[in-house]
């Protein structure tokens, strides 16, 4: 069986800078992988390369195959076909994610309607008001109606994310990427979030790529783990694993670091 | 950041406000227009009364040095106005605004090239530009100095909407709506064009005024639209050699002319404050 993604190789690199270097994983459908790293890995690199939306500056190699076809090197328009279908993305920072001037209703309409139009041939209006409604409440925001007519700035920053991840869920993609969904967001909320992003990916059975730099939030929601340091993959294998026994150094720094925070915290292990 | 609005009553009023005015002003340039397309007070060609008479209950603005009447002169001019605006700002939205979003998303050479260019455009007095198209072309038309107007609105609206649309396209919301599969068109008329419009219209707004502006100059000049299209600036000019016997001829198309370009403003202002929902909050 090919798997749903397989990133071979890949290199990521502007301006003689190397941002990534030469990783290689596979995620298979219904699988869910996590890649984690301090701040500066090279973590968002490696995910939108894999849609394929990385500016014209930076310069890709390697070979991404996402459900059958090749990323790297491949046109814009073919690529699209892929956007929304094979994978959707849910951005760190729900704010800056939503159009601040689109009613929140009918950016979750998008990718309702060309899915719609993919899957059915014709769309009604009542169909993806239905859907729309639907996936408000799907993704647990009270007053679906109130929501969907309501701009990005009039509702709170949990709730915002809520909506982004009900926009990627439109899509309904075979490969769900999560870049650092909850770092935004207050303690209380990220464990709401995290949840909720769990749930959907086991109901849905989507695979997911789950970013983070925080492992007790990776540990909960992933089996398997990619460490990237500096663009280099220095460590893979399920979690308990990687995080139980360490064969790297940069590993174990960062579970020691995860356990210290915990303990200060006061939380107990997860 | 959604709890707290405090500041959200005044601002609101303030804009009603400008919005009324802006709308009662321009409201009535409009309607002035369309009657004039049914009927006048007097025949706008020929003598009514006696020459240069004061305003009295027959004519209610007096009449110029012929005998017309100013009043239907004036209301004349009020259509020839907003032909003039609306021609200009129709013409310079239509090929600058796709300049611009085609400049924005061009290569990085061709986008120097055509900001260059632009800037030079720019940098040419738009009187002297229209003053030019009109010159060349064989008789002076009102639609060769709308032409050359829009053409010099176009290079001003396409540089404001490529700089805008550039800072809409490095929006995080653009790659996310791209990661959804949101084609290049399809951002362009869902996200950019939306989120560039409130500034835009803005600047229509002011184009419009500062065209009526520049007609009104042409036809001072002698370059305007021939007869019967009566212009304020015509009349301005008319008025000019009888200014200390008869002021009136020349107050009161320059009201009309102030009137409709400070309404449009008001107008353009009353309206973004209303269309952009994030107002009234940060920002
Ligand atoms: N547009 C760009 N041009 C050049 N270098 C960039 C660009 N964007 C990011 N970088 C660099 O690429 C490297 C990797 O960035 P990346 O965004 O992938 O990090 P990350 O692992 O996602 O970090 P974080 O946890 O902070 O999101 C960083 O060193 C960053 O400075
Ligand atoms: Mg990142």
């Amino acid at each position: 069986m090919s798997a749903l993604l397989s990133v071979q190789g890949l290199t990521v690199s502007t301006g003689g800078k190397t941002l990534v270097s030469d990783v290689s994983f596979s995620i298979g459908s219904g699988e869910r992988m996590g890649l984690i790293g301090e701040s500066g890995s090279g973590k968002s690199m490696t995910a939108m390369a894999i849609t394929g939306l990385l500016p014209a500056n930076i310069s890709v190699t390697g070979s991404i195959m996402l459900d059958g076809q090749e990323v790297v090197g491949t046109d814009d328009k073919h690529l699209n076909r892929l956007r929304g279908v094979a994978t959707a993305v849910v951005f760190q920072e729900p704010l800056t994610a939503l159009d601040p001037l689109m009613k929140i209703g009918k950016q979750i309409a998008e990718p309702v309607r060309r899915r719609l139009a993919r899957e059915q041939g014709r769309v009604t209006r009542l169909a993806v008001d239905r859907e729309v409604l639907d996936l408000l409440d799907k993704v647990a925001l009270p007053q679906p109606e109130r929501i969907a007519n309501a701009y990005p700035h009039e509702v709170s920053g949990g709730q915002r994310q809520r909506v982004a991840i009900a926009m990627a869920l439109a899509c309904r993609p075979k490969l769900l990427i999560a870049d650092e969904p909850t770092t935004a967001l207050d303690v209380t909320t990220q464990a709401e979030i995290l949840k909720l992003l769990d749930g959907l990916v086991r109901e849905t059975g989507m695979a997911l790529l789950f970013i983070s730099h925080d492992l007790p939030v990776v540990a909960e929601v992933v089996e398997r783990v990619m460490v990237l340091r500096d663009g280099i993959a220095v460590e893979e294998g399920a979690v308990a694993d990687v995080f139980g026994n360490p064969s790297h150094d940069y590993t174990q720094t960062l579970v020691d670091a995860a356990r210290v925070f915990d303990e200060a915290l006061g939380r107990t292990g997860s | 950041m959604t709890a707290l609005d405090l500041s959200s009553d005044r601002p609101a009023r303030r804009h009603s406000l400008a919005l009324s005015i802006g709308l009662a002003l321009v409201g009535l340039n409009v309607a002035v227009a369309i009657l004039t397309l049914f009927c006048t007070p007097y025949d706008p060609l020929n003598a009514s009364g006696g020459r240069l008479e004061a305003p009295s209950l027959l004519h209610w603005v007096g009449t110029d040095r012929l005998g017309r009447d100013y009043l239907t002169q004036i209301m004349i001019g009020a259509r020839t106005a907003l032909i003039v605006g609306t021609g200009a700002v129709a013409i310079g939205a239509s090929i600058g605004v796709t300049l611009g979003i085609l400049a924005a998303f061009a290569t990085r050479l061709l986008d120097d090239v055509m900001a260059a260019t632009l800037d030079i455009l720019i940098a040419f007095p738009t009187l002297l530009l229209a003053m030019l198209v009109v010159a060349a072309s064989d008789s002076a038309s009102l639609w060769s100095a709308i032409l050359a107007l829009g053409l010099a609105i176009s290079a001003i609206v396409a540089r404001l909407t490529r700089i805008l649309a550039k800072r809409v396209l490095r929006q995080d919301y653009i790659i996310a709506s791209r990661t959804s599969g949101t084609s290049w068109p399809g951002v362009v008329v869902r996200h950019v064009l939306p989120n560039i419009w409130p500034t835009l219209s803005v600047n229509f707004a002011l184009q419009f005024g500062l065209a009526v502006i520049a007609e009104a100059s042409l036809s001072y000049l002698g370059l305007g639209a021939p007869p019967p299209n009566a212009s304020w600036g015509r009349l301005l000019q008319e008025a000019q050699g009888t200014v200390y016997t008869a002021p009136v001829g020349a107050i009161a198309p320059g009201i009309a002319l102030v009137a409709l370009v400070i309404g449009m403003n008001l107008l353009a202002d009353g309206l973004r404050d209303v269309g952009d929902p994030t107002r009234g909050r940060s920002r």
